[in-house]
């Protein structure tokens, strides 16, 4: 089973310091940071995940997330050498797509089959998936002539018809990289209709795309169906999938390899489930800036909070959770630093007793990951790119173990 | 210099504490009614008497103070100056405005100064225990440089006050507006200065000081291919724009071939060699280009022009990835020979561009945007890869 992990530009800085909150000002973005696998050992993924919606911005309006000179040097350098695939302890596997949910709401999928494959092709990807169309839908009982299914009856022939495109020109240039074409649907039915499509046309390789919606027995419920059509040769892709642990059930149909941003998001979207330990998740301590909670911030614009009140309370409470860490104070005058501030910038939540959980059990300190070897209680602090992100990568470090455990895979890799 | 009394006399400005502060200062009439103060004080004993007037509304939408919030990336920078530099200086004044509780007694020497001036000494009443309200004196000017000296790891550090005394919190406001909206310097006079500039500067100007760096010396070098051609305040016939110059520098120093020289972990930018490479790619580009594309303003050639320079940068950066490795880069020669290979798709000066996109494009239909900038880079570094033969093959798909 090999993971997958989506690209979005998230390195963090071994420049910045926690205690004054500076960066060195002449570090150059992504060329003196590092990725998650330059940092853990093993690396957390067995591969990165990279979209052409992301490099390049879509025809419209968007513009992706790399500046134009780093958009180049990917170009001039090659994906293996621009994210230094080879700097792991391990080396990584590179895996292309569209980023069609970037494009959703359009009409048609706006790169050409041409362009795509230029993308992986000219980058130096090992696979690339053929140009998608989301269906977000799942009606099982809705069959292909309603007339309710008449709009993702249309998405899945798109799909099906540049897949068949795709192969022909992969085929047509002997390319490199190894193509897979993606199923789109609504039902089990219909994914199992793209699936036999996709083998007639050649494909091996299949992502299974739009799943991200589903609950778990529904995607279990499409990969049976896609079972019964499915060549014993052919392998499948979960395609931003976030129900991770059932990667060892969906493995048992066909699933070779999966991409998920779950582990790294969770670090700081989810509301509760930010900090990964091996049997169980915690909530993270919230210190956001004074200048950084938009919130907060015009609520001192507006006179309404005074900012020197606000800032001693924000001090306070990392101080009293730094000092919590070197077992200088108890608990609970961390805890109550902690209440003091969260009344100012968030008078809804009350997390106390999670806190208090999270206090309590000192994951931080169990954990063996480099980072938090590293920065300890830095890294279950809720605040700021550099302590959430590295946060996100210990998650991807502990979900690299879960998986292997799983899976029944030797740990030590 | 400073002294902390308890004195009978004084229990009318001092009732609540009986504190006074006794500053030295100089008073100055300034117009028929207004009076000026001038003196010393420990930055750290400022928020004894001296509070910020925040702007908010009341309960009846009335409006209270006048002063925005810190800006804490200011306070914090401005903090870290005092406290890391060597020999810090905050020349210019904080301006306070006192309310009539302050009171200024003049010297009893007489002098045969100018008699605007007088000595003499400020009696200003102070407490620990004064909500901000109640405090005689408001900052008018120099909120975050006192925030930065009061969070400050300092024992101490002295600066200028300007005072007035008022009791009108309009007079504060108006007085405040004054001192906050005058002009910010233009930014090309800015980057002109920075080469020169030496001590504490804000980090974001730091980090274009290399940039502005190289830039003076491609204007100003004997050698250099682009003397007195790039637009400054001091050179104002100069044909290519001054920002887009330091773009394209940026751009290869962060991504390009100029970060080789630009040093790390301790070691020196080699300004040098980025000038070197500069000046044989831009010796390249004008003999490759030619007269009639070269040194002309932006509105007669579009190589002189922001898309160009910009878009010439990256094809700079190319050109050497493919010609060079390690400490290598290519000589003028090599540039030219990489540069003979587009330049027959170019139209700097006249004639349509054709894009491979099936848009055509007028030459000067082309604009300094980045949508712009991104079309024509993308279809020079491509036709350039495409031209290379084999080895670029991979590459020249891309674009």
């Amino acid at each position: 089973m090999k993971f997958f992990f989506p690209d979005s530009q998230d390195q963090v800085d071994p420049t910045f310091d926690f205690q004054t909150e500076e960066r060195d000002p002449f570090r150059v973005r992504q060329r003196d940071d590092l990725y998650a696998h330059e940092v853990l050992k093993p690396p957390p993924f067995n591969g990165l995940l990279v979209s052409k919606a992301i490099v390049d911005g879509t025809a419209g309006s968007s513009t992706g997330k790399y500046t134009l000179p780093q958009r180049h040097r990917l170009y001039r350098q090659g994906a293996r050498e621009f994210f230094r695939l080879d700097n792991g302890s391990a080396p990584l596997k590179i895996m292309g797509d569209c980023g069609a949910f970037s494009y959703v709401g359009e009409e048609y999928p706006p790169y050409t089959v041409e362009e795509v494959v230029s993308f992986y092709e000219g980058c130096g990807f090992d696979y690339g998936i053929s140009v998608d169309h989301v269906i977000f839908q799942y009606e099982p009982k809705v069959l292909r002539t309603d007339e309710a299914a008449k709009e993702w009856v249309r998405r899945q022939q798109i799909t099906l018809d540049l897949a068949a495109e795709f192969w022909q020109r992969c085929s047509a240039s002997d390319v490199h990289f190894t193509p897979l074409g993606v199923t789109q649907g609504w039902s089990p039915e219909s994914y199992a209709y793209a699936v036999v499509e996709l083998q007639r046309i050649g494909y091996r390789r299949i992502a299974v795309g739009g799943m991200v919606p589903l609950k778990t027995k529904e995607i279990l419920a499409c990969l049976r169906a896609i079972d019964d059509v499915r060549a014993p040769d052919t392998q499948l892709h979960l395609l931003g999938i976030s129900r991770v642990d059932e990667i060892p059930t969906f493995a048992g149909h066909g699933v070779t390899s999966f991409d998920s941003t779950s582990p790294f998001r969770q670090a700081f979207k989810d509301d509760r489930d930010n900090y990964y330990a091996l049997d169980r998740t915690y909530v993270a301590l919230r210190v956001p800036q004074v200048d950084g909670n938009a919130k907060l911030k015009a609520r001192i614009r507006s006179g309404e909070i005074s900012q020197g009140q606000a800032m001693q309370l924000e001090r306070a409470a990392l101080a009293r959770l730094r000092e919590f860490d070197r077992g200088e104070i108890a608990l609970d005058a961390a805890l109550e630093a902690l209440d003091a501030y969260s009344a100012v910038w968030d008078g809804k939540a009350n997390r106390s007793s999670q806190y208090r959980d999270t206090l309590e059990n000192r994951p931080w300190q169990a954990c063996d990951c480099s980072i938090c070897k590293k920065v300890g209680i830095e890294t279950i602090i809720f605040r700021g790119a550099e302590r959430n992100k590295r946060r996100g990568f210990h998650n991807l470090h502990v979900f690299g173990q879960r998986l292997r455990r799983q899976l029944g895979d030797d740990d030590r890799d | 210099m400073t002294t902390v009394t308890k004195q009978g006399d004084e229990s009318a400005v001092a009732a609540s504490s009986g504190k006074v502060l006794h500053l030295p200062a100089l008073e100055i009439r300034q117009g028929p009614n207004r009076r000026l103060y001038t003196f010393a004080v420990d930055g750290k004993q400022v928020p004894s008497f001296a509070a910020v007037s925040r702007v908010r509304r009341d309960s009846q939408q009335q409006l209270h103070g006048y002063q925005r919030p810190e800006v804490l990336a200011h306070v914090a920078a401005i903090r870290r100056y005092v406290e890391s530099d060597d020999r810090p200086l905050l020349p210019n004044a904080i301006v306070v405005a006192f309310d009539d509780r302050v009171r200024f007694l003049p010297a009893d020497t007489a002098s045969d100064g100018p008699g605007y001036v007088r000595m003499g000494t400020l009696v200003v009443p102070v407490s620990e225990d004064w909500e901000d309200a109640d405090k005689p004196g408001f900052i008018v000017d120099g909120q975050q440089r006192c925030a930065a000296i009061r969070d400050a790891e300092v024992p101490a550090f002295p600066i200028c006050v300007t005072a007035f005394i008022t009791a009108d919190q309009a007079d504060h406001r108006s007085q405040f507006i004054l001192v906050n909206s005058t002009k910010p310097l233009p930014k090309g006079l800015i980057h002109e200065l920075l080469p020169a500039a030496s001590g504490p500067l804000p980090n974001q100007l730091r980090v274009r000081q290399l940039p502005a760096t190289v830039l003076e010396r491609l204007n100003f070098e004997e050698r250099s291919p682009l003397r007195h051609m790039i637009q400054t305040p001091t050179n104002p016939a100069g044909v290519i724009k001054d920002n887009s110059m330091l773009r394209m520098l940026e751009n290869s120093i962060s991504n390009g071939v100029l970060y080789r020289f630009r040093g790390s972990d301790g070691t020196l930018p080699n300004i040098g060699l980025m000038v070197t490479v500069l000046s044989d790619f831009w010796t390249a580009v004008r003999e490759v280009f030619g007269e009639n594309a070269w040194g002309k303003p932006p509105r007669k050639s579009r190589l002189m022009h922001g898309a160009g320079i910009i878009s010439m940068g990256y094809l700079m950066d190319a050109i050497a990835d493919t010609n060079s490795s390690g400490e290598e880069f290519p000589d003028v020669q090599g540039f030219a020979a990489g540069l003979k290979t587009v330049k027959d798709y170019c139209r700097w000066t006249e004639g349509t561009w054709d894009l491979g996109d099936g848009i055509p494009r007028r030459w000067n239909d082309v604009q300094n945007t980045p949508r712009d900038i991104q079309r024509i880079t993308d279809f020079l570094v491509s036709t350039y890869y495409a031209k290379q033969g084999k080895r670029h093959e991979r590459s020249s798909r891309l674009f």
